[in-house]
């Protein structure tokens, strides 16, 4: 026992070593610093046990006040039962700090410090918030050390010669005494724990024992139940049962082994007396933060906490900090330390009395961070991977933040239409941003800020809900960058500004809506913030990473056989991440397969100009914001002082991709393309991806999605989760018994994930026939049908099946020759290899555009119909009616390569759903009821996610539109404006309208022309109007609503333009009543 | 409706040439030299993978004809090539030669691979791997490749380094399409759409008309057409619309100045690929108007330089009355069926493998220099290109006159004699 000083002052010099690492900023380092100063001499001062009292406790009032802000203003006072120990010419002031010195639960005296002047407020009163911290360590410190030296005098006084028959051996025996005197408690965990450690050496006695102290009950009874309370032993037994225990320990074992046995368990018993708060759920994160901060500094070394405890102590803290998920829980208790929670202590805002968590995104980052820290002995290739300094706002922050505004209504927001959500969110937006923040959260804001500097800043959500398996909110709350130029008061309310946006993003129609479609609604919502540095380097008025992107360690978007679903999948952008995040209509991230660097999806320099990325996001500093920026024009003007601009492109000259050598290069007079080509093959990038992927799904044991950035020196992890895809890329269910006859075809070979549902028409090139075609002016007219098709076709759900490579651009009779814009509408391209004697042809897997058909979500499928156990209906591709000629009449000479199947129409109203399961490598193409959903799922029928969803969203979609047709019809009056007839056609009448579609009328005209006039202004009203209830509804944006073509007599005797609509074989457009008899 | 025998290209080259043969009315053994290749070579490229495994390639090299010269041709990476597709394109190279009159016979290479499914140190191999199996049957006094589909000037400098190492000599002219630097030609960029303005001219004055004259529609905004259009308004004439692409709406749209387009003012609202930025062309007063709309416009002149087929059946009848000549950039603009109404209409064709000859010419020139080891200037370049391509087409154009024959066909008979003459000059037939 008497080694515990010399424990906790090497707990200390640990702690010296490892704090400087936490921290960057010089201010707060010496605060730091002077503190750490203060709290040593303490520890020197109390280390030698058998000096005065009295010169150990003027020593630390001495050692006080040189470790405040202001320490030459700084006093400090010791009070100690009736003793004085306080720095020279101690006054007593009205703004001084009290903190009670308390041994064994009993107030013994007080710390108290103070300033000399009235001196600016800071966190509390004038102190700082890590000073108050620290006088309540030291007189913590004391009270123990007053413990010590009485248990230490009376232990002297026991060890007397002449006590006891076994002399010096019987030393456990004083320490037992000692123990029923002061900590009878104790005493008895420690018998208990004596008692089952001769049970186990196999002392039959002990046993006996051991069922005397009741807990062997159920041993004896294990063969049968019996339903009445097990009786309690009672004290004055216990102490009995005690002495039982150490006579016969003495017997078994030896007195050394005793001795150690009971220091031992002293230890751990005191250990769990600290942390003791951590465990308790009810403590508050001030508590938790307090009682950290008493473990570290008094942890002994060594045998500190049992590996129960210990394993108990982090699974608690894991689930006060980030979340109460078990799956979690279970991966973290083995990567992360006290340690590491400690450092995040720093740096977390927390209102008064807060229960808050970090959040889900936090969880993630500070996870996988853990993990590749832990692992990199084993994975050298992870090398040195940082994380970006954050701070972060517990999730109750923005309870306080409501109720300390009493903006409480803003929580029925939920359950409020979602139409009404949508407009009221901007006006909670500016409910938000014009409120306040409680003092203690604004004061931690502003010491984030002093420790950022004037670092740009991104305010994430790390909603408790966001980044849970199974709902990924990724997108759904917001996200804001803040530049934090200016001075600090400037910078203090931007950066409360943007925290209040996302805090008002919870309460956004979007996310609402996702939760009220996952029966999330009543989870009240709780979200925690990070603040986080952005990680970059200033490149003129700019501020940007040299490169930033996101790694999925499944690759569900296989460009050649070669590469396997395991070799992961980067998107690189320049500049800020987001780019990489999202889709983009406009633009290309750069491609990259970590387990096949060298394959890439463009070979020839004109493709990888072509789908190389144009833009960069950054922030502009002198303007506050963040922009979208020409990345040619940007690398051209900054040249070399773009953070390694020569691993970033490659120069287009004469022809050749180049990557930039020497140092005459003027970027300025050169064609700069991004391409990563230099840190792709010549920085050990690609490899450190592959390997934090590897090793980041190994320990999750899921697929996971990271983001990264780097300023062009160090790689920064920004973001870690698993990797479930968005609802529609997530691995479909395929069913195990669909009938053989509604099956179209099946495929099971490079498979990716997703599922393309209600699909209407197919479009099948017969590979055979096409193949046979004579000339090449038949192969050209090929790709043009299919061209026209993919204009009139219901955009996303036709699917087109062809031979070989689609896109082909060498020898046509490889695969029809269609460019992108060609097949952009398509929901899926298929593309089918047909044997040809022993051999099989190779297939595009969509190369000439498969950049394209990534961003905008057109599902690529190979189909090998004459491997063996795969079904392929060619039947009914070819036997069924086509309607090709009634479409398209200029084509019907290729009726018999091309055919055109409306599978509702085939199939009695039913559509085609293809299900892909990259897992399995299975892909389903099979005949389904529609839109299955509330009853038609009675019918045997998988139930995707996105058919809960999305589908019912159709369902309400069309239907409105419907009923909107035919009141315009009901409400029109049709003499006045010169109307025959009205008719409804397109996706309303056929189901599908989205929440952005159209609705398309053809009206029948016969006016004049100022009845035209009349008639046009009269839809136009509708048009707005409609416009306007269906952004309340959707959120979608459109000019108008109303397609409405007016066709003329004219028209319909000729049949041109939208005229063929009328009584049209296929799709005819829906006559609608026109109302109130007002056509006679 | 039922197909008959399956398209074949290297069947139609040799219905084409059959054709023209007859008008020639060619004796049998000219026609059985030319109708084949004179020497084919079949041959396996093995290919150490990145893995270490080994893969082996189907590599071709088809000389088609080279009686007045060395052979010229591109050579070609597909995954599914077919020998017979690769005779076709050698034979028409020995046309194209032939018709600008250079001394260059024919030929077409490629291997069956899918450069997508390669990586860059594959590819190497695999180019340095093709030259080691030809190396005795290539060279700059024999057979003379080019980048082609999905090769490049990366894939040909490989293939440069590994036949100068084989024989141990530099041999800059063993291959064309090289950066300028790297025994590339100055002028390269121009020749095309400049080869052009140069047929254009002399059949403008063929027709007794003024450049000043006359007005153009143009399709396409890409490398070939900018310079055409430049070239043709020096002369004076006035370009009165182009169409491109344009990327955001995936489709393509015509844009009109009648008073006459300002090449310098588009070139600066184009994206990269050349694509007239929409909203931008309509602030500088431009009208925009759908992308098949060039070719039914009130012009002289009609410039197809865009893509394959875009005059078919379906727009032939919309082609203005007023015009007199279509000049082909592209390949192929023009499908027979839209041929015969052209034929019909008197409209005056400057053939396409004589109007944009002037890339080949260029090669040619390339091919020259290097051999010589001294490099022209760019006025240089394009003066002999100016020579070459007027006194090809002033060939044609006479041939045409005398014999009453379409353009298109005068082209061929003149170019597929000059190699029936040299065959005969050799004592080969």
């Amino acid at each position: 026992m008497g080694d515990v000083d010399e424990e906790s002052s090497g707990a200390m010099m640990k702690g010296i070593d490892k704090r400087p690492t936490m921290n960057s900023v010089v201010s707060s380092l010496r605060e730091r610093a002077k503190e750490l100063q203060c709290l040593y001499s303490v520890e020197e001062l109390l280390l030698d046990a058998t000096k005065p009292l009295s010169e150990s406790l003027r020593g630390i009032a001495e050692a006080i006040p040189p470790a405040l802000q202001y320490s030459d203003l700084g006093q400090a006072r010791i009070l100690l039962g009736e003793d004085i120990y306080e720095t020279e010419g101690f006054a007593m002031k009205p703004w001084d700090y009290r903190c009670p010195i308390i041994e064994q639960d009993q107030i013994v005296g007080l710390v108290c410090i103070s300033y000399t002047e009235q001196l600016p407020l800071s966190d509390t009163g004038p102190f700082l918030r890590d000073e108050i911290k620290l006088v309540q360590t030291i007189a913590a410190r004391i009270g123990h050390f007053l413990l010590y030296r009485k248990l230490r005098g009376m232990f002297e006084s026991s060890t007397e010669p002449g006590r006891q028959e076994d002399g010096p051996s019987a030393e456990w025996i004083v320490a037992v005494d000692l123990l029923r005197k002061t900590d009878p408690n104790l005493l008895d965990r420690i018998a208990r724990k004596m008692i089952n450690l001769l049970v186990v050496t196999g002392c039959e006695e002990a046993r006996e024992l051991l069922v005397t102290y009741g807990s062997e009950v159920r041993l004896d009874r294990a063969s049968g139940e019996i339903n009445e309370p097990i009786q309690k032993t009672s004290r004055v037994a216990l102490s009995h049962l005690v002495d039982e225990t150490f006579k016969l320990a003495a017997r078994t074992l030896s007195d050394a082994e005793i001795l150690l046995r009971i220091q031992k368990w002293i230890h751990q018993d005191k250990s769990v007396y600290l942390v003791k708060p951590l465990i308790d759920s009810f403590a508050s994160l001030g508590e938790i933060s307090d009682a950290m901060r008493r473990y570290r500094h008094y942890r002994p070394e060594g045998a500190e906490l049992s590996p129960a405890s210990s394993n108990s102590l982090m699974a608690s803290l894991l689930r006060r900090f980030f979340t109460e998920q078990l799956e979690f829980i279970n991966v973290a208790k083995r990567y992360v330390d006290p340690e590491d929670i400690y450092e995040i202590l720093d740096r977390l805002i927390y209102p008064a009395g807060s229960h808050g968590k970090l959040g889900g995104k936090s969880a993630g980052l500070f996870l996988g961070a853990r993990i590749l820290q832990k692992q990199r002995e084993n994975v050298p290739d992870i090398g040195e991977v940082y994380t970006p300094n954050t701070w972060w706002l517990a999730s109750d922050g923005l309870q306080e933040f409501v109720n300390f505004n009493n903006l409480e209504e803003v929580y029925e927001q939920k359950y409020k239409n979602v139409n009404e959500v949508r407009q009221e969110y901007p006006h909670i937006i500016q409910l938000f941003k014009s409120s306040y923040f409680p003092q203690e959260i604004v004061k931690g804001l502003s010491m984030a800020l002093d420790d950022f500097g004037d670092k740009p800043l991104v305010v994430r959500s790390s909603s408790l809900l966001e980044d849970r398996l199974g709902s990924a909110f990724s997108g759904k709350y917001k996200s804001l960058f803040v530049a934090n130029q200016g001075t600090k008061p400037e910078r203090l309310a931007a950066l409360v500004d943007a925290i209040a946006e996302v805090y008002a993003s919870t309460f956004g129609p979007d996310p609402i809506e996702y939760r009220a479609e996952r029966g999330l609604l009543d989870f009240n919502e709780q979200m925690g913030v990070m603040i986080q540095e952005v990680i970059g380097k200033r490149v003129g008025k700019y501020f940007l990473p040299a490169f930033a992107g996101v790694a999925f360690s499944n690759n569900e978007f296989r460009w050649s056989v070669r590469i396997r679903r395991e070799d992961g999948l980067v998107r690189l952008v320049p500049g800020l991440g987001t780019r990489a995040v999202d889709r983009l209509t406009d633009d290309y991230p750069v491609l990259v397969a970590p387990g096949q660097p060298t394959l890439r999806v463009n070979v020839s320099p004109d493709e990888v100009e072509r789908y190389s990325p144009k833009f960069a996001d950054v922030i502009n500093l002198e303007a506050n914001r963040f922009e979208t920026l020409d990345v040619t024009a940007l690398i051209q003007q900054a040249g070399t002082s773009y953070p390694g601009v020569r691993d970033v492109v490659s120069l287009m000259r004469d022809g050749l991709l180049q990557r930039p050598m020497g140092l005459a290069t003027d970027y300025a007079e050169e064609t700069p393309v991004v391409t990563f080509e230099g840190l792709v093959s010549r920085t050990p990038f690609i490899k450190q991806i592959a390997a934090i992927q590897k090793t980041l799904a190994g320990a999750l044991g899921t697929p996971v999605d990271i983001e990264f950035a780097s300023d062009g020196e160090k790689l920064y992890l920004l973001q870690c989760r698993p990797q479930s895809s968005a609802s529609e890329d997530a691995a479909a269910i395929i069913p195990p018994r669909v009938p053989a006859a509604d099956v179209l075809f099946s495929a099971n070979k490079f498979v990716s994930n997703g599922h393309v549902p209600d699909i209407t028409h197919v479009v099948y090139v017969d590979p055979d026939r096409y193949n046979e075609l004579r000339s090449y002016e038949e192969l050209v007219a090929v790709g043009n049908a299919v061209s026209r098709l993919n204009q009139m076709l219901p955009k996303r759900q036709f699917i087109l099946v062809g031979p070989g490579r689609w896109g082909s651009r060498g020898d046509i009779k490889l695969g029809v020759r269609v460019t992108y814009s060609d097949i952009n509408n398509t929901a899926m391209l298929v593309e089918v290899a047909r044997k040809k004697g022993s051999y099989v042809p190779d297939l595009s897997f969509g190369t000439h555009f498969f950049q394209d058909l990534v961003e905008a979500r057109i599902r690529y499928l190979p189909l090998y119909p004459d491997e063996p156990g795969i079904q392929f209906n060619e039947q009914f591709l070819l036997a069924s009616p086509n309607i090709l000629a009634q479409l398209l009449p200029e084509f019907e000479h290729l009726e018999y390569v091309v055919h055109v199947l409306d599978i509702r129409q085939l199939s009695s109203g039913r559509i085609l759903r293809v299900l892909m399961n990259a897992e399995e490598d299975k892909a389903l193409a099979f005949l389904s009821v529609a839109g299955a959903h509330g009853d038609a799922a009675a019918v045997n029928e998988p139930r995707g996610v996105y058919h809960n969803t999305a589908s019912s969203n159709i369902e309400e979609h069309w239907r409105w539109r419907l009923r909107m047709a035919e009141r315009i019809g009901e409400l029109m009056d049709a003499d006045r404006l010169g109307v025959r007839a009205l008719y409804v056609f397109g996706s309303t009448k056929n189901a599908m309208a989205g929440p952005g579609s159209d609705i398309d009328l053809l009206v029948h005209f016969q006016g004049t022309a100022s009845e035209r006039l009349a008639l046009e202004a009269w839809l136009d009203g509708w048009s707005l109007s409609l416009a306007e209830m269906n952004y309340l509804k959707t959120g979608v944006r459109t000019e108008g609503l109303l397609d409405a073509h007016i066709i003329t007599d004219d028209d319909i005797r000729r049949r041109t333009s939208y005229a063929v609509k009328i009584d049209a074989v296929t799709d005819a457009a829906r006559p609608l009543r026109l109302g109130q008899g007002l056509r006679r | 409706m039922m197909a008959h025998s399956a398209f074949n290209p290297f069947e139609m080259a040799q219905r084409q040439f059959d054709s023209i043969a007859d008008k020639l009315d060619l004796d049998q053994a000219t026609r059985d030299l030319l109708r084949n290749p004179m020497r084919e070579y079949h041959f396996n490229i093995p290919v150490r993978m990145d893995d270490g495994s080994m893969k082996v390639f189907r590599g071709f090299r088809v000389q088609h004809n080279d009686a007045r010269g060395p052979c010229k041709g591109g050579i070609r990476f597909h995954p599914q090539e077919t020998v017979d597709t690769v005779r076709a394109l050698a034979t028409w190279m020995t046309w194209k030669c032939s018709v600008v009159d250079i001394p260059l016979g024919g030929g077409k290479g490629g291997v069956i691979c899918d450069p997508h499914n390669l990586s860059l140190r594959e590819q190497e191999r695999l180019c340095r791997g093709w030259v080691r199996q030809v190396a005795k049957n290539v060279g700059p006094l024999t057979d003379v490749p080019a980048p082609d589909v999905m090769t490049n000037g990366q894939h040909m400098l490989w293939m440069l380094d590994e036949l100068e190492a084989i024989r141990g000599e530099k041999l800059p002219g063993f291959i064309t399409g090289k950066p300028v630097g790297m025994g590339g030609s100055l002028g390269r960029t121009e020749a095309t759409g400049y080869g052009l303005v140069y047929t254009l001219r002399e059949a403008l004055k063929e027709l007794n008309v003024r450049p000043h004259d006359t007005t153009a529609a143009v399709q396409g905004f890409g490398n070939v057409a900018q310079y055409a259009i430049e070239l043709y308004q020096q002369l004076g004439g006035k370009v009165i619309c182009v169409s491109s692409w344009y990327q955001p709406e995936q489709c393509a749209y015509t844009f009109r100045k009648k008073d006459g387009i300002n090449l310098k003012e588009l070139m600066g609202i184009i994206d990269r690929y050349n694509g007239i930025d929409k909203n931008k062309a309509k602030e500088l007063g431009y009208e925009v108007l759908p992308g098949d709309a060039w070719i039914e416009q009130e012009v002289d002149i009609l410039i197809p330089a865009a893509l394959d087929n875009s005059i078919n059946t379906d727009n032939v009848s919309k082609i203005n009355k007023k015009v007199r000549i279509m000049a082909e950039g592209a390949n192929g603009p023009t499908t027979p069926e839209a041929d015969k109404v052209l034929v019909e209409r008197k409209i005056f064709l400057i053939p396409d493998f004589l109007a944009n000859a002037g890339g080949v010419t260029c090669s040619y020139f390339e091919q020259v220099q290097c051999n010589m080891n001294y490099f022209w200037t760019k006025d240089e370049v394009l003066g002999k290109l100016d020579q070459k391509m007027t006194s090809a087409f002033i060939a044609t154009s006479e041939l045409a006159r005398k014999q009453k024959l379409y353009m298109r066909d005068a082209a061929y008979v003149i170019s597929v004699s000059r190699v029936a003459q040299a065959c005969r000059d050799r004592g080969w037939v």
